[in-house]
């Protein structure tokens, strides 16, 4: 993160469904032009950290600050913060144009600058030909680009983008990603964008935080997260493989790992399936306890036969976490420290 | 051979029961009654008769300020109910309901227990009294039967909006008020309109209050056709202006059937219950009213129970409840008051099963055929649009020679509970139903589940309040109807609201008061009894 002043600074932020604590004494901090993204699976707790920031939810404890202004006592509307979810939530009775002059209207902006930014935003997500279209006759992810279109003209100073992609097609989603990607970073805007799709979260990040069970686990850079995963848990949701290595567990991606034939007291696999993925060859292997391990190489394994494993690179893992361990990830304290 | 959909027979099914007991008598009726009358001139007849027209004009006026008074108040008091979550809610939302599924009679009996010169307001409060009687007493008679019902569909349209939709408002810097505009002013006013549609129907056709209150000036058209039939001998002018009165109310109970398919929760995430923002006035104001409307009804419920204790002008505790079981009031009912309550469970128990039955088919075609749900909302809203007292008369003119007359009216009596509770029964199971993802009824199809297992075992269960409460809009209605059971009713299957109004008629008022309070107390165990069953599915 850059040395200038965060933008946002969640601290200690815990919230709760009922009596069940969804997010649990969270912080972090976001800087100007940043995009953060929060990865984690379903149900850790993602959107409701969003919605507590965005104002939907009150916090059961800490404080959420954006520019160094405490949020607790400020409407959703006041917070200069845009939010998009994963249903565009489009206005059904407007045009794409209307919705994208929505908030410049509210604003008050004058005719010429509501315009100008029309323009600039529907030429950025490719909107020009769609202005006088209903939402309703627009494809899932052309709802998704008013959407954003309509969040940017708003000038937030802070994006939320909860989910955006997850109901657009699988073909439309890479492009659409490169397009937000653009049009936040052209807007200057900060972001925090949740997903629980790996890819998406380590393509449109700046810096990656996941969060199990609530609780941040780790923050940093994408690659650094995605090159040092500090527990099995991590491990496994980064998609490594678990080995056991002469010091304990290790992480193995399936790119870097070999098979090979066994010998002596190695420890064998049962090849369970292998097919083509692309140009590559995906081959599941099955353990004598069970355990499965993902390996990728440039011919198929034949089904039924014995291998032994070995591994080019690997991260050996320092801490098994057992699922929910509230403990505070290193980056995290290196980040306060700092 | 081709085998053809269980919706399309469940479809011709229900259409058959409908108009097996509705339109073919009621169109029988009016043919006949404009036949007898001397053809198309008897409606312009019927239309010039100054008595006539002063029941209209009645019934426009009672109507009209009933609806907007229910909505000035319900409006309000529905917002609160349907947007904020506070501590017993659902029961206090589900026992709204109450006042509406009593029989307007104990309204009556409840509006002079509380504004009547000797009530228990208008006794120190001699300017209250207002309310008591005229056109202020009728309206506030049809205030209490209906304000409930808005409230509860007013509540119903604020979580049918979305609420992704008015987040994103709030997101885009538009302020609450403009939130509100965006988003849930809509399907709320929709919900609001649908209450002030039932109320202006229900309040222009009333039948008791304006007869117990008000008097000959102040007589609706439905109590100008019962009088023609029962007290004038004028049978074929009692169908002819049947038939006037169904075709001017066709208007707003369309755009009701139209309106109320509306109600439905919108696409993605609905709009949840979340804590009152104390910190604003307007909070504070909605809650206002909305705890005087409950306080209004609770007030009602009680004096009707007080004055079944303790009498007007004194005499024993007690006295009515022993009055209610004298030997006198068995032989001026015809029946023992222990036969009228018997009749009255029994009846409506029918009109239950056979409303919950029907409900439960008529939604299951419009889950799966929704091109026919407007259509089939209209043909079940024919037996409230004829209102009680024509379908009665036409199901006694048609029916009761088939059945074997007098013996069997019973038959009648609670097959016409049934068509009149119907309406409300299929909504409040069609409303939950639509709110369900399709994904559920679709992979037990793919399993193996035909249309109608599917239903029953992938959405049903999950709606099981909506199909509590239908049973208890069935069961209650029935359990309440007094019209229709009036005119077809003979002494031995006398019911509760029957002896209610024969008592009260009879200037029995410590009696009747008994009988309205013993009412009261059956409908409240079986809110009760529903409300419990149905705890475990709140949270």
């Amino acid at each position: 993160m850059s040395a200038s002043r965060p933008l946002l600074e969640v601290e200690g932020v815990s919230a709760s469904w009922g009596r069940t604590e969804v997010v649990r004494r969270v912080s972090f901090q976001v800087a100007p032009g940043e995009t953060l993204t929060l990865l984690g699976p379903n149900g850790s707790g993602k959107t409701t950290l969003l919605r507590v920031i965005a104002g939907f939810e009150p916090p059961t404890a800490g404080t959420v600050r954006l520019e160094g202004l405490d949020l607790a006592r400020v409407p959703p509307h006041r917070r200069s913060i845009g939010l998009l979810f994963q249903e565009p939530a489009l206005f059904p009775h407007r045009s794409v144009l209307e919705n994208i002059a929505y908030a410049p209207l509210l604003q008050r902006r004058s005719p010429g600058e509501i315009r100008s930014l029309v323009q600039q935003l529907s030429a950025l997500l490719s909107l020009d030909r769609l202005l006088d279209r209903s939402p309703e006759h627009l494809s899932g992810g052309e709802q998704q680009r008013v959407a954003l279109a309509r969040t940017l003209a708003a000038r937030p100073k802070l994006v939320l983008l909860d989910e955006p992609f997850a109901s657009v097609d699988v073909q439309v989603r890479a492009g659409l990603l490169a397009e937000f990607r653009t049009a936040l970073r052209e807007f200057g805007a900060a972001a925090i964008h949740v997903t629980h799709d790996r890819e998406e979260g380590l393509f449109l990040g700046d810096r990656l935080a996941l969060i199990f069970d609530g609780t941040l686990v780790a923050v940093g850079s994408p690659a650094e997260v995605f090159a040092r995963p500090d527990s099995d848990r991590t491990a496994r949701f980064l998609g490594y493989n678990l080995l056991p290595g002469p010091d304990g567990l290790v992480a193995v991606l399936p790119d870097d790992l070999i098979a090979r034939v066994p010998s002596g007291n190695d420890r064998t696999y049962t090849v369970r399936a292998s097919g083509p993925v692309g140009r590559r060859f995906l081959t599941v292997l099955e353990g004598a306890d069970g355990d499965r391990v993902e390996l990728r190489s440039d011919s198929p394994l034949s089904v039924g036969s014995t291998m032994a494993l070995s591994w080019a690179r690997g991260v050996p893992l320092r801490e098994a976490s057992g699922g929910s361990s509230p403990v505070e990830p290193k980056c995290l304290t290196a980040m306060r420290a700092s | 051979m081709r085998r053809v959909p269980t919706e399309v027979v469940l479809l011709a099914a229900v259409v058959a029961v409908v108009g097996a007991f509705a339109v073919l008598p009621a169109g029988e009726l009016f043919a006949r009654s404009v036949g007898d009358a001397g053809g198309a001139r008897a409606i312009s007849g019927v239309l010039a008769d100054p008595v006539t027209r002063r029941t209209f004009s009645n019934s426009l006026l009672q109507g009209g300020l009933s609806a907007a008074c229910a909505v000035a108040v319900g409006y309000p008091a529905g917002v609160f109910a349907g947007r904020y979550r506070w501590w017993g809610r659902e029961t206090v939302r589900a026992a709204l309901l109450l006042p509406f599924l009593l029989p307007s009679l104990v309204m009556v009996l409840g509006v002079l227990d509380l504004f009547g010169p000797s009530g228990l307001l208008g006794s120190p409060v001699p300017t209250v009294r207002w309310f008591s009687s005229g056109v202020p007493g009728v309206v506030a008679v049809n205030l209490f039967y209906n304000v409930p019902i808005v409230v509860v569909l007013t509540a119903t349209g604020c979580e049918a909006s979305s609420s992704a939709l008015e987040e994103s408002v709030a997101s885009l810097g538009g302020s609450p008020a403009r939130a509100y505009l965006e988003s849930w002013a809509r399907p709320s006013w929709v919900g609001a309109g649908c209450g002030a549609l039932l109320t202006f129907v229900f309040s222009a056709l009333s039948f008791a209050p304006p007869i117990l209150l008000c008097g000959s000036r102040c007589t609706t058209v439905e109590v100008r056709v019962y009088e023609l039939a029962e007290v004038f001998g004028e049978p074929a002018t009692a169908g002819v202006l049947a038939l006037v009165l169904v075709l001017a109310f066709l208007v707003p109970a369309l755009v009701y059937v139209l309106l109320v398919r509306r109600l439905r929760p919108a696409r993605g995430r609905t709009s949840f219950a979340r804590p009152p923002p104390w910190d604003a006035a307007t909070t504070w104001a909605l809650a206002a009213v909305f705890v005087a409307v409950v306080a209004a009804e609770l007030a009602l419920v009680l004096a009707v129970v007080f004055r079944s204790i303790v009498a007007v002008g004194g005499g024993p505790v007690g006295r009515g409840w022993a009055l209610l079981g004298s030997p006198s009031t068995a032989t001026r009912l015809g029946i023992s008051v222990g036969g009228a309550v018997g009749n009255t469970l029994f009846f409506a128990s029918l009109a239950a099963g056979i409303g919950i039955v029907l409900a439960t088919a008529t939604s299951f075609v419009t889950a799966r055929r929704p091109q026919v749900a407007t259509a089939l909302g209209v043909v079940l809203f024919v037996p409230v649009l004829l209102s009680p007292v024509v379908l009665a008369q036409a199901l006694a003119t048609f029916w009761k020679p088939i059945v074997g007359g007098a013996t069997n009216i019973w038959v009648l009596i609670v097959l016409s509970q049934a068509l009149l509770g119907l309406p409300f029964a299929v909504q409040s199971l069609e409303i939950p139903l639509a709110g369900l993802p399709r994904a559920g009824a679709e992979s037990a199809e793919t399993l193996g589940a035909s249309s109608w297992g599917a239903y029953v075992d992938a959405e049903l269960p999950r709606v099981r309040r909506g199909i509590q409460t239908a049973v208890l809009f069935a069961f209650a209605l029935g359990l309440g109807e007094f019209t229709a059971t009036n005119f077809l009713v003979t002494p031995r299957f006398v019911t509760l609201p029957v002896a209610v109004y024969t008592l009260t008629d009879a200037r029995l008022f410590a009696a009747a008061g008994a009988a309205a309070a013993l009412l009261l107390l059956l409908s409240l165990i079986v809110f009760a009894l529903i409300v419990a069953s149905g705890v475990d599915e709140r949270e």
